[in-house]
């Protein structure tokens, strides 16, 4: 439900105010998550009903599943007491003692396109109480009544691969602008992605709704993005340091970046608190949660608004000029270095609303960023090193391609590897991209 | 604080088996970043392939240990020629891509469960040490027994390996120093200035580089190798995203262009680390480490504080002293590039 | 005007080049009684500008040729195309008689033609001894297997320091043969990058703009060692600016502009010649080259 704006038309010292309030909020509301949860004495059994899928790295992604009933049952098979399991799948029953019970669950009540993977009983023993709160997983899966015709499977992998591919070309303009401005590769940049799904999430569990909380993670991203050319890699320009240096500290940055974040996240996978749980609609060939819908809507938007700046405005001119020949550019009176600001503010923004849509998509991670990283590079790669409509188009069809590998009979969690090898092929054949200009050798 | 604990902890990481593979490992590094200036990002692979080389002689192909060392350098030079063919052409950037993607891809299939029973999975690869282990008993070194002094106390079993692994490095350092002082090495010397001037001169620059790709990922085989063998367990785990990041704050850390560098920059990474980490292990012992009320670290958390800790240093030794411990300042003063 | 008489006595091997070129026309194009390189149709587009558009240069064999013409002519992308540094996107050349079509750059040393570059190449982490060790081509010690084992190029490593020596101190470098090249001045290190072309043993040097950047003292002394490297028995081909040096030693001058060959002559026909003059200097008609300095 879209919140009337409230943020038009008010004076920025507020917003600041604001902005800042919420931060303080996020990092009061860190600092205080530490503190243990109070101990219940009651005797319970806690069961909870997954759906099991796999995420982009072939890891556990589990969805809850809500609305099952699940009976426990005494030792005599007489039901003693009856739940139904809430939107985090979690139905959470009292029993008189620790001793001897069943767990069912009421297959009726299953969602009409799940099936359980478990059996459909679990026993109970008393010794398994060691705590007096006994926990119960059931899983399910997709059913086969409910399986996809080979026009839907194929229809389907190509809109997820069209949101990743979306995606990806908003974390990686930023990417490739850097290198094509001032020669650096920047191996932060999957942090910076991160960063913004951290800032999001911060702000989401203190409770911003996820709406208010991404136009905040785009200002701290390109917040970070300034701070980062200002007083780092720019000062390091100026001095004159060599770029593989450069490269090797932006190794350093990610690997300090990487590891606060898994500090103060911890090294599970979290979901946002909106928009979780949505029922997928059929449109077409395809079912899409809504979610994932306006997802892919607004990072499409997005994304030609970018091309668009890039093709038409005064800035998007001068960053072409100086992305192509910096010195030509400077020849031409553009003054290069606040370009090239402007793109280090632009692409972590950029990079921080990507992954803001990534944590949507896939949920929040402290490495959710590294793992793009190298689809990144692939993109980048593939639409030439340096241009900036090159990194929308390579990294829109890494996407796509990765996506739509497993109708090739690639393994779910190997699906990135395709990437791998497109990489491999697009270097032996034309190495400077769909996009790029071909070098002068030597 | 337990004291005595940290200075024993740091003592023995310093000289201890970590120590001796990230060694390994950093001298072929070495030879492809500090001496050639290639970006190879992915030596975590050419480890893994060492390693995984060794483990499926015997828990997957069933045949004798030594086997799986020719196993391990096949596989290195296939990933080496495949990593090479496509780049070495290029700027110095593209590698870089194709190393990283490369490690992430290896990564990935080894601990996939589609090939679980060629690389055991996240399980990993287990009993295949058992007839190297059997060596170092025959000569004397009884497995549970402790030998050393101090800080240095190692079981037999890990006397063993360590005895092996640092040969490995002396005799592998002793290698690459004798190469780098020949015609050889100035070749790869000079590619690092100037590729240009080389070719002018009538050198194959590509070959030379491949060569230097290749020799430096066979090394960091064997320092996979000997991991291997130190855990007596595969396991991806080991080969994480930044493993080949950490080998090179080692090799920044002692020195790059320098074998006992290359050596020795190693050992001190593990020991600030093993510093680190017990100095903040001893703090939250008895409970988190706590500030005015409010809980600074956890003990789950230590690991964390440690990394980002290395990164920082890292980023201060490539501002402030690339050239590490033993290199030339004189002859960084001269990147330009 | 007998630059025979203005300039220093001759050497024998600078007569015989001069008197083969004595019965060459000066046209564009024009066939050289013995050349030592030749290119014929070379093309070569950058994304819709023709930077090259070559019908045929030929250089004499034993002569020192200038390769000269305005900014953009063209004139070092032709240098990287026969030295095989970027690729034609038409035509070919030989070299001594032998097809150079699609020879890789560093197979082109192994041939003879050895080329310097415009900004200097000199290694700067290498100290100077070991930039002119370099150089010498056909070292056992260069294979790693061998790298190994320095018996098998402890030898061939002396006798190749004797012969940078002897290098070093005809171009007097000598004194700072164990720096590092970083330290030595422009000027030295262009007499570096030239002497180090010299351990290939070259047959054609190919300097790019040789003078640039080089301070006035030191232009003479350079002048001579170019000239010593045609008296020695080799072809000299270079890319320069400056007039003066190209009259002084030419014997062949070839001018280009906007991709093509324009003229051809010696350096006297070359200073009157209007089509050149139009070309540096566009309005200013009537004017020798020598006056005006670009």
């Amino acid at each position: 439900m879209m919140q009337p704006s409230r943020w038009s038309g008010h004076q920025p010292r507020r917003r600041a105010a604001q902005l800042v309030l919420g931060l303080l909020v996020a990092l009061g509301a860190l600092l205080c998550s530490q503190v243990a949860s109070a101990q219940d004495s009651e005797i319970k059994i806690r069961v909870q009903v997954k759906d099991q899928q796999r995420d982009a790295q072939g890891s556990a992604d589990n969805q809850p599943v809500a609305g099952v009933t699940v009976n426990v049952l005494d030792e005599a098979g007489t039901q003693i007491a009856t739940a139904v399991t809430d939107d985090k799948g979690v139905a959470v029953i009292p029993v008189p003692e620790k001793g001897n019970y069943t767990v069912q669950i009421d297959e009726e009540t299953l969602p009409d396109d799940k099936v359980l993977s478990t059996a459909a009983e679990q026993k109970v023993t008393t010794e398994q109480f060691v705590t007096p709160t006994r926990t119960v997983n059931f899983f399910t899966g997709t059913s086969q009544s409910a399986s996809q015709g080979q026009l839907e499977r194929i229809s389907q992998r190509i809109a997820d691969g069209v949101r990743l591919g979306l995606i990806i070309a908003m974390c990686s303009v930023g990417l490739s602008l850097i290198f094509g401005t001032t020669g650096l590769t920047n191996f932060a940049h999957g942090e910076m992605v991160t960063f913004g799904a951290m800032i999001a999430y911060v702000l989401n569990k203190s409770g911003l709704h996820i709406m208010l909380a991404t136009p905040i993670a785009v200002v701290a991203g390109g917040l970070l993005g300034y701070v980062l050319d200002r007083w780092g890699f720019g000062q390091l320009r100026k001095r004159n340091v060599g770029l593989i240096s450069q490269m090797v500290i932006t190794i350093g940055l990610a690997i300090i970046l990487k590891n606060l974040f898994q500090f103060f996240f911890g090294g599970r996978d979290k979901p946002f608190f909106d928009y979780t749980n949505q029922v997928g609609k059929k449109i077409g060939p395809v079912t899409i949660t809504p979610r994932d819908l306006i997802v892919t809507i607004l990072s499409g938007i997005v994304l030609v608004a970018v091309a668009l700046t890039l093709q038409y405005t005064r800035l998007g001119k001068a960053t072409r000029a100086v992305s192509d020949n910096v010195d030509l550019a400077s020849a031409t009176g553009i003054d290069s270095s606040r370009v090239i600001r402007m793109i280090w503010i632009a692409g972590g923004a950029l990079a921080a609303l990507g992954g803001v849509f990534r944590g949507l998509d896939e949920q929040v991670s402290w490495d959710m960023g590294t793992a793009l990283l190298f689809l990144m590079f692939a993109g980048i790669t593939l639409g030439g090193l340096g241009n900036a409509y090159g990194a929308l188009v390579g990294g829109f069809v890494v996407g796509v391609l990765v996506e739509t590998s497993t109708l090739f009979g690639v393994p779910t969690e190997l699906k990135t590897a395709p990437a791998l090898l497109i990489l491999i092929l697009i270097l032996l054949v034309r190495p400077q991209g769909i996009l790029g200009q071909a070098q002068r050798v030597g | 604080m337990d004291v005595t604990y940290v200075i024993e902890n740091t003592f023995a990481q310093l000289v201890g088996r970590n120590a001796c593979y990230y060694a390994i490992a950093a001298i072929g590094l070495n030879v492809q970043f500090g001496y050639t200036g290639l970006l190879n990002f992915g030596q975590a692979a050419f480890m893994a392939a060492g390693a995984y080389g060794l483990g499926m002689t015997v828990s997957v192909l069933g045949v004798s240990l030594w086997w799986g060392i020719i196993l391990g350098v096949a596989y290195s030079i296939v990933l080496g020629l495949l990593m090479g063919i496509p780049t070495l052409r290029l700027r110095a950037d593209y590698l870089a891509i194709v190393t990283i993607a490369a490690a992430e891809i290896v990564r990935l299939v080894v601990r996939s469960v589609k090939f679980r029973d060629t690389f055991g999975g996240t399980d990993g690869l287990k009993d295949f040490a058992r007839p190297f282990q059997n060596i170092g008993a025959d000569i004397g070194l009884e497995p549970a027994k402790t030998y050393g002094f101090w800080a240095f106390k190692f079981s037999g079993k890990d006397l063993w390996v360590l005895i092996v692994g640092w040969s490995l490095v002396v005799i592998f350092g002793v290698f690459v120093w004798l190469l780098m002082r020949s015609p050889w090495g100035r070749v790869l010397k000079a590619i690092r200035e100037d590729e240009d001037a080389v070719r002018s001169l009538g050198k194959n620059v590509y070959s030379y580089k491949m060569q230097a790709l290749i020799m430096g990922g066979v090394i960091g085989t064997f320092g996979g190798m000997i991991l291997a063998l130190g855990t007596a367990n595969v396991q991806p785990d080991n080969f994480s995203r930044d493993l080949t990041f950490f080998i090179l704050t080692g090799l920044v850390l002692g020195g790059v262009a320098k074998v006992t560098g290359s050596i020795v920059g190693p050992m001190l990474f593990w020991a600030i680390y093993a510093f680190i980490e017990s100095v903040l292990r001893e703090l939250v012992r008895d409970g988190p480490l706590r500030w005015g009320g409010r809980t600074i670290i956890q003990s789950t958390q230590v690991g964390q504080v440690v990394f980002m800790f290395m990164g920082a240093m890292l980023i201060a030794l490539m501002a402030f002293r690339p050239q590490g411990l033993f290199g030339n300042r004189r002859e960084l003063a001269f990147d330009g590039r | 005007m007998d630059a025979e008489s203005l300039a220093p006595s001759l050497s024998e091997t600078a007569r015989i080049a001069r008197q083969a070129l004595s019965d060459v026309a000066p046209e564009p194009g024009v066939h050289k009684p013995d050349p030592i390189l030749k290119a014929v149709g070379v093309r070569r587009n950058f994304g819709g500008i023709t930077a090259v558009d070559v019908d045929r240069v030929e250089v004499q064999r034993g002569s020192i040729t200038a390769l000269i013409g305005p900014n953009g002519a063209g004139k070092t992308t032709f240098f990287n195309l026969v030295t095989g540094f970027d690729k034609p996107d038409a035509g070919n050349w030989s070299f001594d008689g032998e097809s150079m079509e699609g020879v890789a750059s560093h197979k082109m040393a192994a041939r003879g033609m050895v080329r310097t570059f415009q900004l200097t190449k000199s290694l700067t982490r290498l100290a100077v001894i070991e930039n002119m060790k370099l150089g010498a081509t056909g070292q056992r010690g260069e294979k790693w297997w061998n790298g190994l084992l320095p018996g098998t190029w402890r030898s061939q490593e002396a006798e190749i320091e004797q012969r940078a020596d002897e290098l070093l101190a005809r171009f007097k470098l000598h004194h700072m043969r164990d720096e590092y090249a970083g330290s030595l001045s422009g000027g030295q290190r262009k007499l570096l990058e030239m002497a180090r072309a010299l351990m290939t043993n070259p047959t054609l040097v190919m300097l790019d703009e040789p003078m640039a950047g080089v301070n006035p003292a030191l232009k003479q002394s350079l002048n001579e060692h170019v000239r010593g490297l045609r008296d020695d028995g080799m072809t000299v081909l270079f890319v320069e600016h400056d007039m003066d040096m190209v009259h002084d030693i030419s014997d062949w001058v070839i001018v280009m502009a906007e991709g093509r060959v324009i003229a051809e002559g010696t350096p006297d026909d070359i200073a009157t010649n209007t089509d050149v003059i139009d070309a540096y200097l566009g309005a200013h008609q009537g004017l020798s080259l020598l006056e005006d300095e670009l």
